[in-house]
């Protein structure tokens, strides 16, 4: 009987250690990789009516980490929505929660790329023209 | 021993209900109930607004041996607007896919509360659909209704529905803005108007439709509030007096039914009127699209409203916009 519960007590011990994760998570309970890649892959600008503000592509520079945009004459530029594409498992700091305010064309938004082992930082300007 | 014949007599038991589980019942048709019965459905989706049409589709039947049908009544809780009435045919769909209709008697009698239909023809099952118009005393309240049918051989049976809710909201339909014409929009008065009106009564207009086509940047069909940056008001200059600041927040996917007509199940009710954010809104809304539309607040915070693209035209000589409005006080 004791050989049968010393047995028991062996498995459950299996278990409990088997089911042991040690992935690292970020504090958005975000997985931690072993990715250095850090860049931005596309942007997208929506208007308030969730349509593209864009009149073409965005222009991203990884080298001078810059994003150009230009945007339709009449742009409602105090309401929009970025949207970034970024590399795999790479984060956004700070984090897009809502409309952006661009209305001051001359101070260009920022936001940091951070790559997936959260150990390079790359910080990219948005800079929006307005088609004239 | 005793464990063996608990386990016979357990494995005889699953046996015996799995051959009871198996076993079909044969289908017998239902026999008709040989009373008067009804039935009702409500045909129109959508907040119930003033001036529009609620529209039922009621059904009563009895056994051809039993009697016929007399007569169907609706009487509603507020009586309806001119324009309420109980169809007093049937449909059938022909061939082609159209509705055939066949009168069960005269047309139907409103008065007051209660609309009815008298059958003169010799019918034991029907039905007849119920169109009941909004009236103005019935804003913010609701409705109920009782269908009623009788039958030749004394009996009666009854249906009752709702509460059905009316909504606080007004709507217009189908408002056609003009440029050069009638191209200034009054929410208050969901309406448009032309330059001498808007001269005349500045404290009422709240939008200006703009028809233009510059060079290098779209403009097209444009809405813009009168004090929209001069940049948004290109060879158009703005009357003197008029300086409502109305708040617009562009939409696309907003494609209301009531405002549409079209397929679309989607629509803008009290509550999306109520609650819509303006918080940093712009006083412009430039190339507005078909099936587009825009959130707008007054310059005196007393309307919200949603106004709906229904269609554009910019041939040659004719420049304008369909419009239709779902508009509520909200102070």
């Amino acid at each position: 009987m004791k050989r049968i519960l010393l047995i028991q007590f062996i498995l459950v011990l299996f278990v409990v250690v088997s089911c042991k994760k040690d992935y690292p998570m970020d504090d958005d309970g975000l997985l931690i990789t072993q990715r250095a890649e850090c860049y931005v892959s596309s942007f997208e600008l929506l208007g308030a009516d969730f349509q593209t503000v864009r009149t073409k592509a965005a222009t991203i520079d990884t080298t001078a980490q810059t994003i150009n945009v230009e945007v339709f004459y009449g742009t409602d530029l105090k309401n929009l929505y970025p949207q970034f594409t970024l590399v795999v498992d790479a984060v956004l700091d700070p984090k897009i929660v809502g409309k952006v305010d661009f209305s001051d064309l001359s101070k260009p938004k920022e936001w940091t790329v951070v790559s997936g082992n959260r150990k390079v930082r790359k910080t990219y300007k948005v800079f929006l023209t307005v088609k004239q | 021993m005793k464990q063996i014949n608990f386990k016979i007599l357990m494995s005889l038991m699953l046996l015996a209900v799995c051959f009871g589980a198996c076993k079909d019942k044969e289908y017998a048709i239902p026999t008709a109930s040989d009373k008067l019965q009804n039935d009702l459905i409500k045909r129109s989706l959508g907040p119930n607004i003033v001036g529009g049409t609620i529209e039922f589709a009621y059904a009563a039947a009895i056994l051809p041996e039993k009697g016929k049908i007399s007569s169907m009544t609706v009487e509603a809780s507020i009586a309806g607007a001119t324009g309420t009435y109980l169809d007093n045919r049937f449909f059938n769909t022909n061939s082609s896919g159209a509705d055939v209709g066949t009168a069960v008697g005269d047309p139907s009698v409103t008065n007051g509360k209660t609309t009815t239909v008298t059958y003169t023809g010799n019918f034991s099952a029907s039905t007849l659909r119920y169109y009941y118009k909004i009236p103005e005393e019935a804003r913010g309240k609701s409705i109920s209704f009782t269908f009623t049918a009788k039958s030749s051989n004394g009996e009666t049976i009854s249906y009752q529905s709702g509460p059905h809710e009316i909504r606080n909201m007004d709507m217009a339909l189908d408002l056609v803005a003009k440029d050069g014409t009638d191209f200034y929009l009054s929410i208050a008065d969901m309406k448009l108007y032309d330059a001498n009106f808007a001269a005349a009564n500045p404290d009422k207009i709240d939008l200006v439709y703009l028809y233009r086509a510059p060079t290098n940047v779209t403009y097209l069909h444009s809405l813009v509030a009168p004090t929209a940056d001069p940049i948004y008001l290109p060879t158009f200059t703005m009357p003197t007096g008029l300086k409502n600041r109305t708040k617009i927040v562009k939409a696309f996917t907003v494609r209301d039914q009531q405002l549409s007509r079209i397929q679309y199940g989607v629509f803008v009710d009290d509550v999306d009127l109520r609650s819509k954010d303006f918080t940093d809104a712009p006083d412009f809304a430039i190339n507005m699209k078909v099936e587009s539309g825009v959130w707008v607040q007054t310059a005196d915070g007393k309307y919200n409203a949603y106004i709906y693209v229904n269609s554009v035209t910019n041939t040659a000589s004719v420049k304008e916009m369909k419009l239709s409005i779902k508009r509520l006080a909200i102070r």
